[in-house]
């Protein structure tokens, strides 16, 4: 871990840690750099003993030492030196040697730490630096755009939400794709969004086998390992206060939706077309359309009975008595962000400690959304004996989150409603003239479209609902609470031989609340519900290890050997009633008891690990790791597995071909294959299965007051892990005095035994079996390279770059093909590959939409020529585009003048492809009077001869809107993730004020989106298809961070 | 050092204790709320148990669709293809408009999958009876006629949805036939083939069960008689129908009917003129999914789909106890009435599945088809004064009885099982809409649009199916 905040807080005091020994000589000396300059901070260490300490702020340190004892001395970004104390020395100036790259900066990784310098595998490290650059309410969001090979997509505007993190492509189908979280050591089961970014101290992605090996059925879809801060040993408290606050928007625009008076002409001309398709002649069918119109869309909002006459022109005279802007009644214009944090931290000789409290309150895109928390935590870390050392992180944390539907398909669905319900449907109800009804306290009534009446009374889209009164009679509240306590002890017996000991424990409680409301809406026939779960997850983790680690002349050797039990329980509770008073908000209210349901569900499993590694003079590295695991999961005869991994490196640079060039500063070379696994099986709704091989008879199914079981879907008994091969290559390199630093990486992960769930003929009574069936293969390229431009001493600027290119291709199936949704899966392709009808725009005679076909052979093969057909079920359905993009990354740029910052990062993705189901459903030409449709459609088929894409408007069970390349839309984009303008009070000015440091900022997240595809998110889901979802936010704040 | 080493040791001792007790560890875990096989099949209890979640799993919520859940769903889906009906724009529109039947749709979904998970089921039910040591043979023999009645009442759906009638040529394909659980896919078999099955099935089941029964939703030798008769009345054995239908009644009419109770509501499986019912509970329900009643009922929150064709509520008499129709509204032709015969007063509406006046009418159906015409049409006026107190029997003779037997049929039994459709698909008549309809679309007697095309989703996973199953469907 960086030792930069402790070196910095050194500044601050004068140390001295003397273990004293009679025959003693007293060494004192000054540490200084190459340019003279004093270097505070600084380890002192009598080598092999625990005596040390610090050099003060002038550089100056005292400590003793006997005659043959090893001083050794280190600082971060600086080559360690020794000096070996004679009879005579009292006295060592000593002046370190700048270690070009810095490359002695230690990492966090899988159950231990190494040094940057040593790791053979692939592992991105985030600081501290990195978060404080964002609004991070979930923080793994920092990830993107900064984590080359890291795809991710944060899907809709509800804050506390979680974004889908997939790293180096998606190497699991049935089973998670997710990769494993780790905090302080231990695996986290929780909501990630219950740490706050001021905890952490940093944020590394494991990437390939060998750092993540040690994980081993858990590590296959990579690792992101969560540092907690700590203090620092010998430091003054520092208390530090942040406060930010601000506004947000959506990030793009919603797509255009029509108006009323537009509206009334197409849908009748949409019914006259039917009219005339069901043979009437066009004047017959232009004069029902007209009549009937009123009465199939159930609402006239003009002020005469017959708006729309028999040639589609509205009538001279009518008048609209309202109009529903539900976009303008269901979105926020501006909702708003504050934050604000209190820490501190610091340490004694012995112990050191962080302290911090974070609250957080943020609304939503849709009115009523939003999200509160407030996290604690408390890590402390003490040598209570030269030999022990004791540590305990504990944190908790609670947030609510009010969390309307907007997404998905349930009638009272925001975006669904927006994009479905036209705008001649009410807000409040109207009576048959149009005029408003009112309570008896003379307010307007939301209008459920299910009321007594010839007109103005029953809505056909989304009857009895009102997504607006939802908003507000409705609710749907999530409280989750997190305690985590996480303590070790480490127990040194030699300078090469220790054992730590780590017990965590998580108790995660997640607490939905649902209240439907009594007298409109869903549950009104049955006096309104409540519904309400309460899920407790509880997992405990027990690592003990044992480590070696010892140096002969060049010769360094280190190994562990460690016994990981894990075990998770998962205990849930729902309750249900119905019946309720009005203004009853609790589940005792209810007449009717109707769920009463919970199970208790475990799962555990057992790691025997070990690593050994290896390095000759610091420049040739070996490494090899081992895990063999057992899953509850799995059968007694499928359950273990074993895992491993082997890498290697080669610092270059080191040779002597290479000391003297000056402009190779540093060049290393790697590289690591292993096998990896994965028990995380999950169903088809994404829930996690505790027990996939059995095949049970499932209780619950009661008919009445007789009991009921049902036969469970059909399993296959020998179900084991899915076990992924990885090979990773890369190559590190800093050029020209560090002003270049660089990597390029090569990998390749290849899955056997994939878990999937193998469709079956649904005549056989099953969909699907969970097997482990075929392979899937994800190669790509990773790019990162970071530039100090200008280093002045008034202006710096520096820029970093890093992309990958990322390929999935299904390398082994046990059938020629399967179709899942939009896709179908066949060697060599891959499993983000739409599959769909193509769209060939529209028949200039009958305005119909057109699809291509096969023209088959004799034999029922296909010729590969290709014919029209409007008939939509014989279109043929073939591969078009890839929902997984070519290439994703990020930019960033910062520059320091004097006291000001600026700091911008950007991400983007290209070559992906969009269905939007969201526009599909504005574009199908009045299939169904009464839901909106597309300002889009003023490009219609009119009359033979008019050569369009989009044909006649027609309200009639038709295809037009049906899957096909028509909504297939390029999805590149490029989105200004984060751009802050920071100013930091002169130093003068702040010690004045006794403060440590005092910073301002103006901050802008997701500023500006640059997209193909306009009126959705460009980022919507791994499988590229739209579920009118809310809309990602873009927010301004200002900041405010004290430092005391 | 020697105490670090005997420190390190004692470390050692405790890190490979785990180890030693590490597959007793993981073997604890067990599975939460699941029973085994030999707990179903040892005992009758553990097999009604079973029977009770097949009859739950009739009205699950099977897929997103509210028209597309339970057996209920197939039936009203039927009935809005007729003449009677009409359905306004809301579910089930598209089965209205006769066009609810290409491979990728809900409904073909629908109407394959869910009668083949019940088959599954009703096979595992019966085969694991055959395999238990410690039931008795007449305990078998009556749950396993449960079992067979409810495979053949399933496989009866999917030869009625899946292919044009048996008497049009039963050598056409018909759906796959399964008798045990299988993985792989079975070729398409013949109309007779699934026919011979059904009556089989039918005809074991009615020799192994007896007339007790839990409650009305479980099947006994009545429900297994009834469904008989009407795969008779397809098959045109109708002197089979004739006895199945008199069985499953009893053969006195008075004694099945309570006319009081046709206006209670539809929702109440207590009702004495219901045989067979499914039956809904406020915390077992199927919520909206429950058709007729969440698309009918205009006074509690419902879709309000249902409409009555005026011309049908004319032939009514205004003493019939059936006349439960409310004028809606006049301007609009489709919109002129509605029906209080489901009342959807809460989310635990019972169905009715099989009613005894279905039963009578088939009977009656049947003397009619054997040259009994008097027979037939006396049997018909005993329902028909139960119904109208003032009926007068009319001087109908000839196949003008007939007429007045499938118009009494639609009149019975109007929004339950899709009547309408069903005697114009085995009769090979075609349904004629009149003109006040919202979608005005005839079906030609023996019209495609009978049946509904084979799922994409089985031609994908079926080796023994190909796309060509479709061709000319």
């Amino acid at each position: 871990m960086k030792r930069k905040l402790s070196g910095i807080l050194t500044l601050l005091l004068v140390l001295v840690v003397q273990i004293a020994f009679a025959q003693d000589n007293l060494i004192t000396g000054t540490v200084t750099n190459g340019e003279g300059m004093p270097l505070p901070g600084v380890n002192v260490l009598v080598k092999n003993t625990s005596r040390g300490t610090q050099s003060d702020f002038d550089g100056n340190y005292s400590i003793r030492a006997s005659e043959g004892e090893v001083l050794v001395f280190s600082y971060l970004g600086f080559k360690t030196a020794e000096y070996v104390i004679d009879e005579s020395t009292t006295r060592v100036d000593l002046t370190l040697e700048e270690d070009a790259a810095q490359l002695e900066e230690v990492i966090v990784v899988a159950y231990g730490t190494q040094s940057k310098r040593s790791i053979v595998g692939s592992v991105v490290s985030l600081g501290e630096e990195v978060l404080e650059e964002q609004q991070l309410t979930s923080v793994t969001s920092a990830l993107q755009g900064n984590v080359p090979g890291v795809n991710m997509l944060t899907s809709g505007g509800q804050p506390g939400e979680n974004p889908t993190i997939r790293i180096r492509g998606i190497g699991s189908i049935n089973a998670s794709a997710e990769p494993l979280i780790i905090v302080d050591g231990a695996p986290f089961n929780g909501n990630i969004n219950s740490i706050s970014a001021d905890q952490i101290e940093s944020m590394n992605v494991l990437k390939d086998a060998s750092s993540t090996a040690l994980y081993g059925s858990r590590g296959s879809n990579g690792v992101i390992v969560i540092t907690t801060k700590k203090g620092a040993f010998n430091s003054e408290p520092v208390l530090t206060v942040t406060a930010v606050g601000g506004i947000s928007t959506p990030a793009v625009e919603l797509h255009d939706v029509l108006g009323t008076n537009q509206y009334m002409g197409y849908a009748w001309e949409a019914s006259r077309n039917a009219y005339v398709a069901a043979g009437n002649d066009p004047a017959t069918a232009g004069q029902l359309a007209s009549n009937n119109l009123i009465s199939q869309l159930g609402y006239n909002p003009y002020d005469v009975a017959q708006p729309v006459d028999a040639s589609g022109n509205l009538v001279p005279g009518a008048n609209l008595l309202w109009e529903t802007d539900w976009e303008d009644e269901i979105l926020r214009s501006a909702a708003l962000r504050q934050e604000y944090t209190v820490g501190l931290n610091g340490g004694g000789e012995k112990t050191r400690y962080f302290l911090s409290a974070n609250y957080l309150e943020q609304e939503g895109s849709v009115k009523e959304s939003n999200f509160e928390r407030v996290t604690t935590r408390l890590n402390l870390e003490s040598d209570v004996r030269d030999w022990l050392k004791v540590g305990l992180n504990t944190a908790y944390s609670t947030s609510s989150q009010n969390y309307p539907s907007q997404s998905g398909s349930s009638y009272q669905s925001s975006i669904q409603w927006i994009y479905s319900v036209a705008s001649l449907y009410p807000l409040y109800r109207r009576d048959e003239q149009g005029a408003l009804i009112l309570d008896g306290f003379g307010n307007p009534i939301y209008d459920y479209g299910q009321n007594e009446g010839l007109v103005n009374a029953s809505r056909p889209v989304f009857n009895n609902e009102n997504a607006v009164g939802s908003l507000y009679k409705y609710k749907t509240l999530n409280k989750r609470h997190n305690i985590n306590a996480n303590g070790f002890a480490e127990l040194t017996f030699t300078d090469y031989l220790s054992f730590k000991s780590n017990l965590s424990y998580e108790q995660y409680i997640f607490d939905s609340y649902v209240y439907a409301d009594t007298e409109v809406g869903y549950a009104s026939n049955v006096g309104g519900r409540i519904t309400q779960n309460r899920d407790i997850t509880t997992t405990i983790n027990f690592i003990n290890s044992l480590n070696f680690n010892k140096t002969f002349g060049n010769h360094s050797i280190n190994a562990d050997a460690i016994v990981e039990a894990y075990e998770v329980e998962f205990d849930e509770f729902d309750a249900a009633g119905e019946g309720f008073l009005p203004n009853v908000f609790s589940l005792s209210g209810r007449t009717t008891p109707t769920e009463a349901a919970g199970a208790i569900n475990m799962e555990r499993l057992v790691g025997y690990l070990g690593r050994v590694g290896y390095n000759y003079a610091d420049k040739y590295f070996i490494e090899g790791s081992y895990r063999r695991d057992g899953s509850s999961r799995f059968s007694s005869d499928t359950r273990w597995g074993d895992f491993y991994s082997v890498g290697g490196s080669w610092v270059i640079s080191d040779e002597n071909f290479l000391n003297d060039s000056p402009v190779l500063s540093y060049l290393k070379l790697k590289g690591s294959y292993g096998e990896l696994g994965n028990n995380n099986i999950l169903d088809a709704d994404g829930n996690v299965l505790y027990f996939p091989y059995i095949q049970a008879f499932e209780t619950g199914w009661n008919q009445g007051e007789n009991t009921g079981v049902l036969l469970g879907g059909v399993v296959d008994p020998l179900l084991t892990w899915e076990t992924t091969a990885m090979l990773n290559v890369g190559l590190d390199f800093t050029l020209w005095n560090n002003r270049v630093e660089g990597s390029a990486e090569y990998y390749n992960k290849e899955s056997v035994d994939l878990i999937y769930s193998q469709p079956l003929a649904p005549s056989t009574g099953n969909t699907d079996i969970t097997t482990n069936v075929g392979s899937i293969r994800n190669y790509g390229l990773e790019f990162m390279l970071r530039t100090r431009n200008i280093i002045t001493d008034d202006f710096s600027w520096s820029t970093s770059v890093n992309f990958s290119m990322d390929n999935n291709e299904i390398t082994e199936l046990t059938q020629e093909s399967f179709i899942s949704g939009t896709k179908r899966w066949e060697e060599g392709r891959s499993l983000y590959e739409f599959w769909i009808q193509e769209y060939a725009g529209v028949d200039p005679a009958t305005g119909m939409a057109l699809w291509y076909m096969d023209v088959e052979n004799a034999e029922g093969e296909p010729t590969g020529e290709r014919v029209l057909t409007d008939d939509y079920s014989e279109a043929d359905r073939y591969y078009v585009g890839e929902s997984l993009p070519d290439i994703i990354g990020g930019f960033s740029t910062d520059f320091k003048y004097k006291n000001f910052d600026l700091n911008a990062l950007f991400n983007f993705s290209f070559g992906a492809q969009l269905y939007d189901y969201d526009y599909a459903g504005l574009m199908t030409g009045f299939a169904t009077l009464g839901y909106q449709q597309s300002p889009d459609l003023a490009a219609r088929w009119q009359q033979p001869g008019d050569i369009t894409e989009v044909p006649k408007l027609l309200n009639a069970n038709q295809n037009f809107a049906s899957t096909s390349t028509r909504f297939l839309f390029d999805n590149d984009y490029v989105r200004l993730k984060a751009i802050t303008l920071g100013y930091n009070l002169p130093q003068n000015t702040v010690e004045s004020l006794d403060l440590s440091s005092f910073r301002l900022y103006l901050r802008g997240d997701n500023l500006y989106t640059w997209q193909t595809h306009e009126g959705v998110d460009p980022e919507q889901s791994i499988s590229g298809t739209t579920n009118s979802r809310s809309y990602i936010l873009k927010t301004v704040s200002l900041g405010l961070n004290v430092k005391f | 050092m020697r105490k670090n080493l005997f420190k390190s040791f004692f470390l050692l001792g405790i890190l490979f204790s785990i180890v030693g007790c590490s597959e007793e560890y993981l073997e604890e875990p067990k599975p939460a709320g699941q029973v085994s096989e030999e707990v179903v099949f040892n005992s009758r209890a553990g097999v009604e148990a079973y029977i009770s979640g097949i009859h739950r799993a009739a009205r699950d919520q099977f897929t997103t669709g509210h028209d597309a859940g339970g057996i209920n769903s197939m039936y009203y889906a039927r009935a809005v293809k007729g003449n009677d009906i009409i359905q306004g724009p809301t579910w089930f529109r598209f089965d209205y408009e006769q066009a609810n039947r290409e491979p990728t749709y809900r409904r073909t979904n629908f109407s394959w999958e869910f009668p083949y998970f019940m088959i599954n089921q009703a096979n595992t039910l019966i085969n694991g009876i055959e395999a238990s040591e410690t039931l008795s043979d007449e305990e078998k023999a009556e749950l396993m006629g449960q079992g067979l009645a409810l495979r053949a009442f399933y496989y009866f759906q999917l030869a009625m949805e899946f292919q044009h009638t048996y008497t049009y040529d039963a050598t056409l394909p018909a759906p796959p036939i399964y008798l045990e659980l299988s993985l792989e896919g079975k070729p398409m078999s013949t109309l007779q083939e699934m026919y011979d099955l059904i009556i089989s099935d039918l005809t074991t089941a009615v020799d192994g069960l007896n007339d007790s029964r839990l409650n009305k939703s479980y099947i006994n030798k009545a429900v297994a008689q009834g469904i008989l008769a009407r795969v008779y009345q397809v098959t045109e054995n109708w002197e089979g129908a004739e006895e199945m239908a008199n069985a499953a009644y009893g053969g006195d009419v008075s004694a099945v009917l309570d006319a009081s109770t046709y206006d209670d509501g539809f929702n109440e499986m207590s009702n004495p003129e219901w045989l067979w019912a499914m039956p809904q509970y406020a915390d077992q329900t199927m919520y909206y999914f429950s058709a007729p009643h969440a698309q009918a009922d205009f006074e509690h929150p419902s879709y309000q789909g249902t409409y009555i064709n005026s011309n049908f509520v004319d032939e009514f008499s205004d003493t019939d106890v059936r006349k439960l129709f409310l004028a809606y509204n006049p301007d609009v032709s489709w919109q002129n009435y509605i029906t209080t015969k489901f009342n959807f007063v809460d989310f635990g509406v019972d169905f009715a599945i099989m009613r005894y006046a279905e039963m009578i009418l088939i009977e009656a159906e049947a003397l009619y088809w054997q040259g009994q015409v008097d027979a037939a049409h006396d049997l018909l006026y005993k329902l028909q004064l139960n119904r109208d107190p003032q009926a007068v029997k009319s001087g109908a003779t000839g196949q003008v009885v007939l007429e007045e037997i499938l118009v009494e049929r639609r009149k019975e039994l109007y929004g339950e099982i899709g009547v309408e459709w069903f005697d114009a698909k085995r009769l090979r008549r075609g349904i004629f809409r009149d003109a006040n309809h919202r979608v005005v679309v005839d079906l030609a007697a023996d019209d495609k649009r009978f049946f509904l095309k084979v799922p994409q989703d089985e031609i994908d996973a079926n080796d023994a199916i190909d796309d060509s199953v479709n061709a000319n469907r």
